[in-house]
């Protein structure tokens, strides 16, 4: 019989600027996903998936994953390794515990990701997004830290299909909203058009909502199959249907969209993982699409066929990723509201995909049953996409 | 130079905290990038197998992997396509305003090179505005040579200026 690979159970730490060390937030995070199922207990997990890309440079620690093994308590007899995919390591992790366990080479893999990005002194986290892009060719001018490349996305989208600052605020307004009543993300405030439209400069025209922070956290998450999954719980099983992850660039010279705000691997992405669930962008009735900035979920809600190209600022600005709306985009708060410890985010958002899909999420979309994550990572240089159900790919 | 907090650090190089590219012949296979940049040339490599102009330069052409590749001259004059411009809050190692462009040096693959705008202020750069590539120095990468004791290796690095009109 075919095995088919589930999302057990998973939890995050509290996220934000945080008094601890990288190794104290994995523990964390992994007690997180524990008391998420206290059927399950670390003895177990027989394989261990470490999504981190900061470790090496700001806690002066590679090789990480024995570090993360010992100190969460598991010890791992089929898999024990670190992810380095920056944004997409979480998901990335994702993907290849769902190959392993479908493959029959692990049974319950721990996929967990953290960072600790804020130093004792500040300049370090910026002056080390050097490393973010391609160090040689991006990172000398001046382009490690994001906003910059995002602020000239948002100008060419708003130059080819007329996208205006409010419905970009639109974005920031929607996703704080959804995470001002959630305890662990790391801003906890509502949010009003006014206040977001009136925000301080960073780079225009991104304004402060529209860029997503820096953060410390963990998450972890349990990839399993399903018929495993039946001894640890009773709640719906939530199935990994399709993935895919397309990387056509790294240096930015060479984006393969005719402007910045063509995301032609984006839209790659999610037509290989629909393809692969079996699934349209019709059937995606919840999504957790990367907010790094206000204008990555315009872009991305086009990509993924949610809406028509160039129609992203009407479709957000029209409350279509509100509950209520067409598809409820970010419904934990995203990365603008949640933070963004990189390693980390693809299991926030695998845990607030498997939460909807079982019933049980904090702004709950009625009747979701087909559900999409993404990351976007580097200078926009791959897109990963995971396509969640209810039931397996017949 | 002492670094602080970590006293043994003292007169001691952490490449691993240098912004800027290992340009030496001794780290770096296509060094002659930077020797042509020095030359006030922007190149890149070709490939003279199956005629691929590569960019950034590479040691091996990424088409038919061929190792026989030659520097060929880029444009050193383009149009600005849209920029931004980033006043406060501008990162360790760069000077106010950060300004980025997305610039059309006419032939690909640099129809769309993302650089740096320098030698100009906040405000007065417009879309369509012709630049010129700005050649300037970098600090120099110390090389521990053993008993010839550390050689310091002079660095350039390049962005865009506008044209004076
Ligand atoms: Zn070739």
């Amino acid at each position: 019989m075919a095995r088919h690979a589930v999302i057990l159970a998973g939890g995050q730490c509290k996220w934000g600027v945080r008094e601890a060390h990288l190794v104290d937030l994995f523990q964390e995070g992994a007690k997180a996903c524990f008391d998420d199922i206290p059927t399950l207990k670390p003895k177990d997990v027989d394989g261990l998936i470490v999504a981190s890309s900061y470790a090496g440079r700001c806690s002066f620690q590679v090789n990480t994953a024995p570090v993360v093994a010992e100190r969460v308590g598991v010890k791992p007899t089929s898999i024990c390794t670190r992810v380095d995919v920056l944004c997409a390591g979480g998901s990335t992790a994702i993907i290849l515990a769902k190959g392993l366990v479908e493959a029959g080479m692990a049974d319950i893999v721990m996929v967990t990701g953290g960072e600790k990005l804020y130093t004792p002194q500040k300049w370090e986290v910026f002056y080390s997004e050097l490393a973010s892009v391609d160090h040689d060719w991006d990172g000398t001018n001046g382009m490690g830290l994001p906003p910059p490349f995002f602020s000239l996305t948002a100008q060419e989208h708003m130059m080819h299909y007329g996208t205006t600052k409010e419905q970009l605020a639109a974005v920031s307004v929607a996703n704080y909203n959804y995470a001002a009543t959630n305890p662990v993300a790391q801003m906890q405030k509502t949010l009003t058009l006014e206040e977001a439209m009136s925000a301080p400069i960073v780079v225009p025209p991104l304004t402060l909502y529209d860029c997503c922070p820096i953060t410390d956290g963990a998450a972890a998450c349990i990839i399993t199959t399903d018929e495993i999954a039946r001894k640890f719980s009773d709640r719906p099983l939530v199935y990994i249907r399709g993935t895919a992850q397309v990387c056509l660039n790294s240096v930015s010279a060479n984006f393969p969209g005719a402007h910045l705000a063509d995301w032609k691997h984006t839209k790659l992405a999610g037509e290989k993982a629909y393809a692969m669930a079996k699934v349209g962008p019709g059937d995606i009735k919840v999504a957790q699409t990367h907010d790094c900035f206000s204008i990555s979920e315009v872009i991305e809600v086009e990509e993924f066929g949610f809406c028509k190209k160039g129609e992203g600022g009407e479709f957000c600005g029209s409350k279509q990723i509100e509950i209520g709306g067409k598809v409820p985009v970010n419904t934990d708060g995203g990365l603008l509201s949640c933070g963004h410890p990189f390693g980390a985010t693809g299991i926030r958002q695998g845990t607030e995909i498997m939460k909807q899909l079982q019933g049980r999420a904090r702004h709950q979309v009625e009747g979701a049953d087909i559900a999409l994550t993404h990351n976007l990572s580097g200078a926009n240089a791959e897109h990963t996409v995971l396509i969640y159900g209810r039931e397996p790919v017949k | 130079m002492s670094v602080l907090g970590i006293p043994i650090l003292e007169n001691l190089y952490p490449s691993t905290m240098d912004m800027w590219p290992l340009e030496a012949k001794e780290f770096n296979r296509n060094w002659q990038f930077y020797e042509n940049l020095k030359q006030g040339r922007l190149t890149t490599t070709k490939c003279k197998d199956c005629g691929l102009v590569s960019w950034p330069p590479r040691v091996i052409c990424p088409e038919c992997y061929s190792e026989n590749l030659e520097y060929v001259d880029l444009p050193s004059k383009g149009k600005i396509i849209v920029f931004s411009e980033e006043v406060r809050g501008v990162p360790l190692g760069f000077e106010s305003p950060l300004i980025h462009a997305v610039i059309d040096l006419g032939a690909n693959p640099v129809r769309r090179v993302l650089s740096r705008i320098v030698n100009c202020p906040a405000g007065v750069l417009k879309r369509g505005d012709e630049v010129q590539l700005s050649v300037f120095p970098v600090p120099a990468m110390p090389i521990d040579k053993g008993k010839l004791g550390t050689v310091m290796f002079e660095r350039v690095f390049f962005a865009f200026e506008p044209i004076k009109k």
